[in-house]
Parts: C-alpha cells; sequence; structure tokens
C-alpha cells in the first residue's frame, strides 16, 4: 500500500502502446514463390480451406501483403517463425 | 507422368540418376549459404520479422534463428537421403514437406543470387539459370500438388 499518492502522468493516447491489442502476421509478394505453394502453405499452417487460402494468396500477390493470421505476441511469433520455415517472408505489426 | 504419387506408405519418389545428381547440387548451394549484407541468398532467407524495431527484429533472430536453421538442416537431411538412393524411394508426408521446402529454399537462394527482384526478370536470366529455375518450379510444383491432395 502507497504512504503517499503520487502523481500519475496519464500518456497521450496516441503514443499508448496496447498490450491487448493482437499482433498482425503480414505475408509479403516475392518474385519467386509459387501461387500453389503459398496457397499449399497457408492450408497446411493455419487450416484453411482452399478460397480462403486462395484468396489470401492473390491478396499477396496483386496487393503486395495479406494479413495471414492475427493474435497475442508470442503467438503470432511463432506463425512467423513457421512461415519463415517454409521460406514465406512473414513481418509482425500491432 | 509425376515424380510424385501418393502410395499405401507414403509418397513414391522416382528421379532418374541424372535428376538425382542435378538435385544434389542443391545441398552444396543451401549448406553454402554466406552472411547476411554479404549474399543475397542470405538476405532473402533471412529476411527480417520487425520492419520498423531493429532490437526486436534482432531479438526475434536471437532466439528463433538457431531453430529456424536446426530444421533446415534436418530438411536437408531428408533431401539428400532422398536424391542420394539408388532406388526409387517412399517418404512420409513429413518427409515430403522437408523436401518440398528444400526445393523451395533451393529457388529463394538461386533467385536471390540470380537478381531476380520482379517476375519478369526470370524472364530475362541466361538459358542455363532459366532452365535450373524451371526445372526446380517444375519438381516443386508436382510435389505441391500430390501434398495438396491429402489436405
Amino acid at each position: 500500500m502507497l504512504a503517499h499518492p503520487t502523481p500519475v502522468i496519464v500518456p497521450d493516447s496516441d503514443e499508448d502502446i496496447d498490450i491487448d491489442r493482437p499482433w498482425q502476421v503480414v505475408v509479403w509478394n516475392d518474385p519467386v514463390n509459387t501461387m500453389s505453394y503459398v496457397v499449399y502453405v497457408f492450408r497446411k499452417l493455419f487450416g484453411y480451406d482452399e478460397t480462403k487460402a486462395t484468396e489470401l494468396m492473390l491478396q499477396v500477390h496483386f496487393e503486395g501483403r495479406a494479413i495471414v493470421s492475427d493474435g497475442p505476441r508470442e503467438q503470432a511469433e511463432l506463425d512467423c517463425f513457421r512461415l519463415h520455415g517454409h521460406g514465406l517472408w512473414a513481418t509482425l505489426e500491432q | 507422368m509425376s515424380h510424385f504419387k501418393t502410395v499405401k506408405d507414403g509418397i513414391r519418389v522416382e528421379l532418374t540418376p541424372e535428376e538425382k545428381v542435378f538435385l544434389a547440387d542443391v545441398l552444396p548451394l543451401l549448406a553454402g549459404v554466406g552472411a547476411s549484407g554479404e549474399d543475397p541468398a542470405a538476405d532473402r532467407l533471412n529476411v527480417p520479422v520487425y520492419l520498423d524495431d531493429p532490437a526486436a527484429n534482432e531479438e526475434w533472430w536471437r532466439l528463433m534463428g538457431q531453430d529456424l536453421e536446426a530444421g533446415r538442416r534436418a530438411d536437408r537431411a531428408v533431401f539428400e537421403r532422398v536424391v542420394g538412393g539408388d532406388e526409387p524411394t517412399v517418404i512420409t508426408p513429413d518427409e515430403a514437406d522437408a523436401f518440398l521446402r528444400v526445393l523451395n529454399q533451393a529457388r529463394l537462394a538461386l533467385g536471390a543470387r540470380f537478381g531476380i527482384d520482379v517476375e519478369a526478370d526470370h524472364d530475362e536470366l541466361p538459358d542455363h539459370s532459366r532452365q535450373v529455375m524451371d526445372y526446380l518450379g517444375w519438381i516443386q510444383e508436382e510435389l505441391t500438388i500430390e501434398l495438396m491432395r491429402a489436405l
């Protein structure tokens, strides 16, 4: 228990880091990975059906990137690890 | 006819002796990938995870990098066994995944060293380089299709 109250500095909302906000796993387009391989990896790692995996692959291909999963940081970092293990360029952002 | 066929006990791999000799060259290629910043192949295989946070990126690679490399070595051991055998080989789905990852890593490493920055660069490659990429891509596509059937 505090003996004396201490001043509280309220952080600027723009600078506040929301630890509850999920981390997003982003896969980026590259000129070598094939479309079918990317679909296969999305289906295998995340259990997506063919339609969802194909939509994400096409988003990567035409828009340059797609968010393929999100969640707590630890899970997102693990997803990133598995994607890198399959040669896809995955990054994390919040 | 595909080089890969799902059978009762796994996936049957049939490669000609010439193909095995060619594919075996993938192993020293990947084992010999140099340091990031010096070898384009390393830059491609070890891409940053946190784009705007170098400290977090360094920490991720410190924690995960060794496991990632260990997985790659294990994949190459499977690949070496398949291309080193004399007879057609039946491999498990996990081993087929490992074989597929090695093919993909080889294409990524070569693509980086060949300077493929956009897809159109592939068509501008010298004949031999393009043929190597096309052959590896062909084999990879066949195996991807076969593995996709089991999902």
